[in-house]
């Protein structure tokens, strides 16, 4: 199937599709050419414990009660 | 009176720009008769500090042992950690009694965050020079 062929076709398509499809076309070109993309399917990992704030609380109770163990 | 300390960033992957450099502090971990160098990630941001699992069976801890049960966030809430409390040195400053959350990953470095590791050096970071200074608390140069 020829571009001109599917112009037709794409203008039929609803809004969020046509949306879509640029994403889409964004994304294949990208992988096409090597280039990083994040992927809503994928998962990256933020080993960082931002806000673990009971865990610090937690953490520095057992350290008061070893520096106060005689 | 002590004098900080200056250590260079560490390049993390070769053939990357500049961002790719991180401060890594060398450190001593000592619990009972064990001792281990290894380098601590200064990581500002964390709230805890973060002991990956294969360094703390370096240093002798013994998962079953530990019984204080604590809840990380981000990639490592989806593993048990459990609270340790270890010996650390930083180059020559005198030892001191550092917390960790002992995680089951083995993924993470050893990350040195607010508790207690900032609460204990005072660290000043140079990061256009790719450097850092620390000192113990309470020295002041």
């Amino acid at each position: 199937m020829s571009l001109t062929e599917l112009f037709p076709a794409i203008r039929m398509l609803p809004r969020a599709d046509k949306l879509r499809l640029m994403q889409f076309l964004v994304i294949d070109l990208a992988q096409e050419e090597g280039i990083p993309l994040l992927s809503a399917d994928a998962e990256y990992p933020m080993w960082t414990p931002l806000n673990a704030l009971d865990a610090a609380d937690t953490l520095l109770q057992m350290l008061h009660t070893h520096q106060a163990e005689p | 009176m002590i004098t900080p300390l200056r250590f260079a960033y560490a390049d993390t992957a070769a053939g990357h720009t500049d961002g790719s450099r991180l401060a890594y502090v060398p450190i001593t971990l000592r619990q009972a008769t064990h001792m281990l160098t290894a380098v601590g990630l200064l990581d500002t941001g964390s709230t805890v500090n973060v002991l990956p699992y294969p360094l703390g069976l370096q240093i002798g801890l013994v998962w079953d042992q530990q019984m204080t049960r604590v809840q990380l966030t981000g990639s490592l809430a989806r593993l048990p950690a459990r609270g340790v409390i270890v010996s650390g040195q930083v180059a020559s400053f005198p030892p001191v009694d550092l917390v960790f959350a002992w995680t089951q990953s083995s993924d993470v470095p050893i990350i040195l965050g607010q508790v207690n590791f900032f609460m204990e050096f005072d660290v000043c970071f140079f990061r256009s020079q790719a450097a850092f200074e620390i000192n113990p608390k309470g020295e002041v140069r």
